[in-house]
């Protein structure tokens, strides 16, 4: 077995359907977590204030009250991190459920394996700011500089258009977590788009193809990967 | 009425005229031949004349010659002319054998006449009643064969209008077919109604006050109108009318007949056109229920398969006397998983079929580089397509689509689904895309699996259509694939077309709407 970035981290799992609780959390237990589980909004606001959990799975469909409850509260009190449970055809759900504050979907069904790679991921960036004091961001082979507007891989550098730079450099920022299209509009075009915004998931596919052509290897060919009709999400490097 | 008399006295005046014509033509012969060739008696060249009458103008006509001979023949060649007085015994003899000669002639005559006439109109009113016929036999429907029939009731006199108006007994009638005149039909409080006993004649038109079939405008004072129910099935369906003039009289026996049988035809072909849309009903009815049983069995199919798969998993998984080794119980475990995934995606299409034929589907279209979808999808199925080599040609400067990338995931995912499914282990899956004009790009995936037959490519994309594809492995997959790609293809403003592919088999061709590039990002 893996080590665990976070050995024994605390998670709270909000879940109304008892079997689907019992078996998330036996599975979950099994690698290291410690579990509180809450079946409905109540309760989960109650195991919130009493044991501050270090990360949160919440599905949105409760018995009592809508799950956007629970994501409203954490983000008043801290940055602890969400994923969010989520069936399909609900992307309106989900960009609500990521606006207001959740991290990461995982959508129901899902397989265990990628709940797990989920969690790790937003635990991992939870775990420490992603730039260091000099304004460079690192994710396996690639360096993003951002204080001199420079992208390189392997060391190689990569000519990105000052709107490119932009879009990567909020992704990277956000390495991870789910960033929507929304999020990420406002950060690169502010409130009042200009009709480039419209191409963001062109300005991504330059992006990859530009950071394809120095990685010959194809290390980082999976670095941005696409949720449809949701957003994007940079990978973190798997832990050596 | 003052108009009608006057009408009939010239008549009258005609045929007097034509008589004198006819009778001072045969004086002037007689003359010629008495004087000049020294014929002793040319009385005979009388019946000339009343035979001419006779089959010009009929029996009245022929005899009122006949007694005009005798006068005129007395009075200008007996002794002594000039006078009405004969003298001579053989004259009279003469004189009377003229007289009863002509009558008797000009009666033969114009019974001849008669008959022939009689004979002539019942041949116009047959032709009439098969033209009848005949238009209601070879329209479309028997509404569409009314206005030649009305055409052909005007045209054969009887009447100085006809229609056919349509309507079942409790709601008023409605004129649908109307010879001609301004405005509608104009129908007073009474009408004439034909009134039909049981077995054939002798049917009567008898006088019915029925202000329900008035009209709101004031009929013509000299008209009359004529009304013959059309009756089918035991219901009144609507009726024949004809307005003509008072002083015609009421229609002839020949005239009624017409009518009648006009009548009787239309409400046959009525019927006739009542029962042939039932029985089009039905048989929509019993093809949408045939629809209905193959979406039952295609979905039962489909969802009972995994199902099966992921019992017998978890049976052996829970068998207690069945103590597997660790790599058996992941393995049992990974069917589960993947016969979960199965009936997930199975899921997924029939919500959004029920989406697509619900009419609800918003296409929120933006433009994306179509290679990133497609790896996009590629890499989610990655399992799924693990026996197929899968090669992705595009060119780099492909213009991006504008599509709904939640759409667009659905449509390669059933595309490439249905590939892997029916294309044998190891047999090569091709997505490819190329601009085939300034504003679409043709996506195409491509299986070298067996192919589908050229007669059923066009209906592929048919809901529950289960490709009658060659081989084995036809009874399986979804139905309802590629019916939801055409779906959310054509929510997105594009097209899709099934053809054989060059690797052999099916080949899919996905038109989708090109984007114009950004200024930026073209750089």
């Amino acid at each position: 077995m893996t080590p665990e970035p976070a050995p024994g981290a605390l998670i709270l799992l909000v879940e109304d359907d008892a079997e689907m609780r019992r078996e998330v959390a036996t599975f979950i237990g099994l690698h290291g977590f410690r579990v509180v589980e809450a079946g409905d909004v109540a309760t989960a606001l109650a195991q919130w204030g009493a044991q501050r959990p270090d990360l949160v799975i919440l599905d949105l469909g409760l018995p009592d009250a809508d799950g956007s409850v629970v994501i409203r509260r954490v983000r008043r009190d801290a940055a602890t991190p969400i994923v969010v449970l989520s069936v399909r055809d609900r992307e309106d759900a989900k960009v609500a459920a990521l606006e207001q504050g959740a991290d990461d979907f995982v959508t129901k069904p899902f397989g265990a394996a990628e709940l797990l790679a989920r969690l790790r991921a937003v635990l991992r960036r939870a775990a420490g700011p992603a730039a260091d004091p000099g304004g460079l961001i690192r994710l396996g082979a690639l360096e993003v500089d951002v204080a001199r507007h420079q992208v390189t891989v392997h060391g190689r550098p990569v000519h990105l258009t000052p709107r490119e730079f932009e879009v990567l450099k909020v992704l990277v920022a956000h390495a991870g977590r789910l960033v929507t299209h929304g999020r990420l509009l406002r950060a690169v075009w502010g409130t009042a788009y200009a009709d480039e915004a419209h191409y963001v998931h062109v300005y991504v596919s330059q992006i990859r193809r530009k950071v394809a052509a120095v990685d010959p290897a194809g290390e980082l060919a999976r670095l941005i990967v696409a949720e449809p009709g949701v957003g994007y999400r940079v990978r973190l490097p798997e832990p050596d | 009425m003052l108009r009608i008399g006057s009408s009939s006295v010239r008549r009258v005046v005609g045929v007097v005229g034509a008589a004198l014509v006819a009778l001072g033509a045969t004086t002037l012969v007689v003359a010629v031949l008495e004087d000049r060739l020294g014929v002793s008696n040319a009385a005979a060249t009388y019946l000339l004349a009343v035979v001419a009458m006779a089959v010009a103008f009929g029996i009245p006509a022929a005899v009122g010659t006949a007694v005009g001979s005798f006068l005129l023949y007395d009075f200008v060649f007996v002794h002594p002319t000039g006078a009405l007085i004969v003298a001579d015994p053989e004259e009279w003899l003469n004189l009377l054998l003229l007289l009863a000669l002509g009558v008797v002639v000009g009666q033969l005559a114009g019974l001849q006449r008669a008959r022939a006439e009689a004979a002539l109109l019942r041949e116009r009113q047959a032709l009439a009643q098969y033209r009848i016929g005949r238009a209601l036999a070879t329209g479309l429907s028997a509404v569409g064969a009314l206005p030649e029939i009305v055409q052909l009731l005007q045209s054969e006199g009887m009447a100085r209008r006809a229609w056919i108006a349509l309507g079942t007994g409790a709601s008023p009638e409605r004129v649908v077919a109307d010879g001609g005149g301004e405005g509608a039909p104009e129908v007073g409080a009474s009408h004439n109604r034909l009134r039909r006993e049981a077995g054939d004649e002798p049917a009567a038109w008898v006088r019915v006050h029925d202000p329900r079939q008035a009209t709101p405008g004031v009929p013509d004072a000299g008209m009359e109108c004529y009304r013959v129910p059309i009756v089918s099935g035991g219901a009144d369906r609507g009726s024949v009318w004809i307005a003509r003039r008072r002083a015609a009289g009421r229609p002839g026996r020949g005239e009624t007949r017409v009518l009648a049988a006009a009548a009787d035809q239309i409400g046959q072909a009525l019927e006739r056109d009542r029962l042939a849309e039932e029985a089009t009903t039905a048989e929509v009815a019993r093809r949408s229920e045939a629809a209905k049983t193959a979406l039952l069995d295609s979905v039962s199919h489909d969802l009972r398969t995994p199902l099966a798969s992921i019992r017998a998993a978890a049976g052996s998984l829970m068998d207690p006397a069945l103590d597997l080794e660790p790599a058996a119980r992941r393995e049992r475990a990974a069917v589960i998983d993947r016969e979960a995934e199965r009936l997930n995606r199975l899921v997924a299409n029939l919500l959004d079929m029920s989406r697509i034929e619900a009419g609800d589907l918003r296409a929120r279209l933006e433009p994306f580089a179509l290679e990133d979808l497609v790896e996009t999808t590629l890499e989610r199925m990655a399992d799924l397509l693990a026996g197929h080599p899968v090669t992705v040609t595009m060119r780099a400067d492909l213009p991006p689509v504008e599509v709904d990338p939640v759409f667009i995931d659905q449509v390669l995912t059933n595309l490439l689904e249905n590939a892997a499914r029916y294309a044998p282990l190891d047999a090569p899956i091709r997505v490819r895309a190329e601009q085939v004009a300034e504003r679409t790009i043709r996506l195409t995936v491509e299986d070298g699996g067996p192919g589908v037959p050229a007669a059923a490519l066009a209906g592929l994309f048919e809901k529950f259509s289960r490709g009658p594809r060659s081989g084995e492995g036809s009874r399986r997959g979804a139905g309802i694939g590629l019916a939801v790609v055409r779906g959310f293809v054509e929510a997105m403003g594009g097209s899709v077309a099934a053809r054989s592919g060059e690797l052999g088999g099916l080949a899919v061709d996905v038109d989708l709407r090109a984007a114009p590039l950004p200024r930026e990002a073209g750089r």
